[in-house]
């Protein structure tokens, strides 16, 4: 406990992003907690008014109350986003792996779909997938960013389990003959927890934001409440150009906060797994007490 | 001392380490070298050699810090240098032959540009005609083709890179040169043969060396003399004959039977136990006392001084000894 | 020459197997999609007549007689040949047609985006490995992540509102509507003026960059031909510049053509929120009208560019590093 406090004194990165996620999470998931007002009810003859006190963010232009949409239409973004993270990871995971692992033909096979899927412009292929299935479920976005935004962390990862395939304890463990899988499990993937953590954490910022803008683009379900719709149904009703700034304030308030609390979370994984990025920190010292000298230098001569 | 080329006088280097607390990789050390003389620097990994080879030129690299102490060259303080100064100063009095000639020349830049650099950044001469032509006549020295100028670093080999490194060096005559574990990634017949070239370019145009290797025995053979470092400190030095034969502390004795000699027959070779001092923790009293095969308690307690004799000195409570035949007494 | 012809013929490769997705998704559909294709076009009030059924009919590879693999080798064909289908929307009018309406308009947002971006995030990179650690390390590299994962449309929105309502910059199209410039150089004004806001917001989600940068940098500089060059006495810009920032860019610049295909993304979502007339509202439209030979023609643009942009890349390596130069 001590030990986590101290971590989080000597990081404010850390702090700073913990308190951010937990308040979003706390805020989303718990959202009846805090609003009182359906998200899909509309309060007559209150259409497009500005924040007051009854309606904290204002209403939309059908009267719907903007506070309780974000709170309510940040369960499903996160939610989404993070499940759709997950199916990427584990697809990075098992295909990067097993790729730098196996190597040959297979691996020449896997880099090579790898290869070919970055180069089409991922939100475009979203668009297209989506676009022919019609308007799409909650669920089913979750599976087409999963299955289309695996190929940039399998092909780090992929990397990784290379150089670490070469070195001296993978082949003492081959020699002991133990099972690929073992390897794999319990040799291999310990030593990439933190590329993996991180990598989660990035590619749920990746879905929750492809989330929304897919549904910006229009191909969201327009009944379900979520960032996404809620910036498409601004864009649409003409709130931009009517100045209701309150409209779009709440989704890009939720998904600024969750960007920016995962981002700064990311940071402090790095600056936890990699040595290298610990030097910085006492950077700061030597900066001082060089010019502290630079000045002694200068009054000396 | 006023006949010295350098001189260094408690020379104090400290790594700034996680924990905002410092670490002295170099304390206390001084030392100097005469014109045209060659030093040899010895010691482990770790001790605190080449961050002396780097201060030299001002060269250390964050986290370290020069804390303490004077480096004169030529009469010139080097800690007080501008930034002009400084740059004047490098490669035009003191040049360096690096640990990795392998790394060390500019992977995307032809050898003939590299050598331009110098010239035109010393004054020399802004013809780039000129320039090469000089720079055909250092290769020429070093015996490398002189069309091999308008190639790439990667198309050398790593002997031919050292050489032309060492070209590089020499390239503005510098007073002193340093050489930082020149020959380390090059096989052992290379090795010899870049040794002995430098030290015959030593007699031809009579800079001084300051040679710094953990193979002790090389440079006994080649050095004037040689001092041993141990921990950040300089715990021995003497004449280079001495040093071989009669080494007075513990350490030196223990790190000349760790190398092969090269010359004369294989003769018993040992360790020295244990590992390097960890400089976060030093020790009351000798910084050695935890791998010293003579160890009392007196070295426990109490840091040995410094004991001079005819040919160096040492820092030793109980100094080696050596009956007429060259044998250590037990 | 073997490196070039190796890349080469990767892009092929990469292209020919977007162009079986785009044959194969629309044929592997679940359920009747002809049906469905078509009550949503007339939805969406396009023209039903006999050849539009009959096109719909053929994306979706129903009715017609030729087997699978003819009808895939006729398209590939017609694909390298120009011929890329016909859209639905502006029938008759080709899917190259719509598509070269908004290309360039994109082109030149993407154009000076990466320019300008090129050189922000590779300044920006210098300066910070420079002196990491220090205070602006610490402030750059934290604000330059977080603006590269907000996403395009949040970007967008934020500067539309903000700069654009104050009267500043417009907010959208790409000149003033019914303009007629007296010159030439008032209409470029006119088109820089236009382009302020979007270009901010493709460089804002670009300024990921800077950490690529930093990073290369910072290897560099921990290089031993660095020291070298310092003892030699070569001046501290020259180091910065000629030495570690020449050699940190290797790798940026191939990095730089794989951002492109996200920088594509979020340019074609930025065109939608500034009203811009590129490839991103051709895209919207078609992608409101269920013009799907157009989608897929958008979709095989933006690969054919992704694709370009690397080949550029390489060719640019091949000049700027000697030692792939020689690998013959």
């Amino acid at each position: 406990m001590k030990k986590i406090i101290n971590f989080l004194k000597g990081s404010p990165k850390t702090t700073v992003g913990l308190i951010m996620l937990i308040v979003t999470l706390v805020m989303t998931m718990g959202a009846p907690l805090f609003t009182n007002y359906d998200p899909i009810e509309r309060f007559e003859g209150k259409y497009q008014e500005a924040p007051s006190e009854e309606h904290i963010l204002g209403t939309t232009q059908l009267g719907r109350d903007v506070f309780s949409q974000t709170l309510h239409g940040g369960r499903k973004s996160i939610s989404v986003g993070f499940f759709a993270g997950t199916i990427a990871v584990t697809l990075s995971l098992i295909l990067g792996i097993s790729a730098g692992y196996f190597g040959g033909v297979y691996d020449s096979i896997v880099s090579s779909i790898i290869n070919v899927v970055m180069v089409i412009p991922n939100i475009v292929l979203l668009l297209i997938i989506a676009s022919l299935l019609g308007g799409i479920s909650p669920f089913l976005i979750c599976i087409i960013i999963g299955f289309t935004s695996w190929p940039w962390n399998a092909r780090v990862l992929r990397a990784q389990t290379m150089s670490i395939r070469s070195r001296e304890f993978i082949y003492s463990a081959e020699t002991l003959g133990e099972s690929k899988l073992r390897i794999l499990l319990v040799e291999i993937m310990p030593n990439m927890l933190s590329i993996i953590s991180s990598s989660f954490v990035s590619t749920i910022i990746y879905a929750i934001m492809a989330h929304a803008t897919l549904e910006f683009i229009g191909f969201g379900d327009p009944l379900s409440v979520t960032w996404g719709t809620m910036l498409y149904n601004a864009q649409t009703s003409g709130a931009m150009i009517s100045g209701a700034w309150w409209e779009i304030a709440g989704p890009i308030g939720g998904l600024l906060l969750i960007g920016i609390s995962l981002t700064l979370i990311n940071f402090s994984i790095d600056e936890i797994s990699n040595p290298k990025l610990r030097v910085q920190r006492f950077m700061r010292i030597y900066y001082k007490r060089q010019k502290k000298q630079l000045k002694e230098n200068g009054r000396r001569s | 001392m006023s006949d010295a080329l350098l001189n260094v006088e408690n020379l104090k280097v400290e790594y700034i380490t996680g924990d905002s607390t410092t670490v002295a990789a170099v304390d206390n050390v001084s030392f100097s070298i005469k014109p045209g003389e060659s030093l040899g620097l010895a010691g482990e990994s770790g001790c605190g050699k080449s961050t002396i080879a780097y201060s030299l030129m001002r060269l250390h690299k964050p986290p370290a810090l020069i804390t303490n102490g004077k480096i004169v060259m030529n009469g010139k303080d080097v800690l007080n240098m501008n930034k002009k100064e400084l740059q004047q100063f490098r490669w035009q009095e003191t040049s360096m032959v690096f640990q990795s000639a392998m790394n060390c020349l500019n992977p995307v830049v032809t050898m003939e540009k590299q050598f331009f650099e110098i010239y035109k950044y010393h004054g020399v001469t802004k013809n780039k005609k000129e320039a090469i032509k000089l720079s055909e006549k250092l290769l020429s020295i070093v015996g490398i083709p002189a069309e091999r100028l308008k190639d790439y670093p990667h198309q050398f080999s790593g002997g031919m890179r050292q050489r032309a490194v060492i070209a590089m060096a020499l390239a503005l005559n510098p007073k002193l040169l340093i050489l930082d574990e020149p020959t380390t990634a090059l096989d052992t017949v290379v090795q010899r043969d870049i040794i002995q070239r430098i030290f015959k370019l030593q007699k031809e145009y009579g800079f001084a060396i300051l040679f710094i290797t953990h193979d002790i025995s090389l440079m006994m053979e080649f050095c004037d003399s040689v001092a041993v470092m141990y921990a950040g400190r300089i715990i021995e030095q003497g004449k280079s004959l001495m040093m071989l034969k009669e080494p007075k502390h513990p350490y030196t004795y223990g790190l000349k039977n760790s190398f092969p000699s090269l010359q004369g027959p294989l003769s018993h070779m040992e360790g020295i136990k244990g590992n390097p001092l960890n400089l976060k923790n030093i020790p009351q009293g000798c910084r050695f006392q935890d791998r010293c095969f003579r160890v009392c308690d007196k070295c426990r307690q109490i840091e040995p001084p410094k004991v001079e004799h005819t040919d160096g000195f040492f820092y030793c409570h109980d100094q080696l000894a050596y009956d007429k035949g060259g044998k250590l007494h037990e | 020459m073997k490196y070039i012809l190796k890349r080469l013929s990767f892009y092929i490769v990469a292209f020919v197997a977007a162009i079986t997705l785009n044959f194969f998704l629309p044929r592997f559909m679940p359920g009747d999609p002809v049906q469905m294709f078509i009550g949503d076009l007339y939805q969406s009030g396009g023209k039903i007549d006999e050849a539009t059924i009959r096109a719909v009919e053929e994306m979706f590879g129903y009715n017609t007689d030729e087997p699978l693999i003819v009808t895939y080798f006729k398209y590939v064909g017609g694909i390298f040949t120009g011929d890329w289908g016909l859209s639905f929307k502006y029938y008759p009018q080709t899917v190259t047609d719509a598509i070269s309406r908004g290309l360039g308009w994109t082109l030149f947002l993407m154009g000076t985006s990466l320019v300008l971006g090129f050189i922000i995030n590779s300044l920006l990179g210098i300066l910070v490995a420079w002196r990491r650690g220090g205070k602006m390390d610490t402030g750059v590299t934290v604000t330059s992540q977080i603006l590269a994962n907000i996403p395009a449309v949040v970007t967008a929105l934020i500067l539309s509102l903000s700069l654009g309502h104050t009267g500043l910059l417009p907010t959208g199209y790409a000149v003033t509507p019914l303009y007629f410039p007296a010159t030439q150089w008032d209409y470029i004004k006119d088109v820089i003026y236009h382009a302020i806001l979007p270009v901010s917001c493709i460089l804002i989600t670009g300024l990921g960059g800077v950490m690529g940068m930093r990073a290369n940098m910072i290897n560099q500089l921990g290089e031993d031909y660095i020291t070298m060059g310092i003892a030699k006495g070569v001046p501290q810009h020259k180091i910065m510049i000629g030495y570690s920032a020449r050699n940190a860019l290797l790798p940026v610049v191939t990095s730089l053509a794989m951002q492109v295909g996200f920088l594509l993304g979020g340019s074609l979502i930025i065109e939608q929120v500034f009203n811009y007339p590129g490839l991103g509202t051709v895209m919207v439209n078609a992608i409101n009208g269920r013009d799907y030979p157009l989608m897929q023609g958008i979709l095989l643009m933006s690969t054919t560019l992704m694709l370009t942009a690397n080949f550029l890349a390489d060719i640019a390596i091949l000049f700027l590093d000697p030692r792939i130069r020689r690998q013959k």
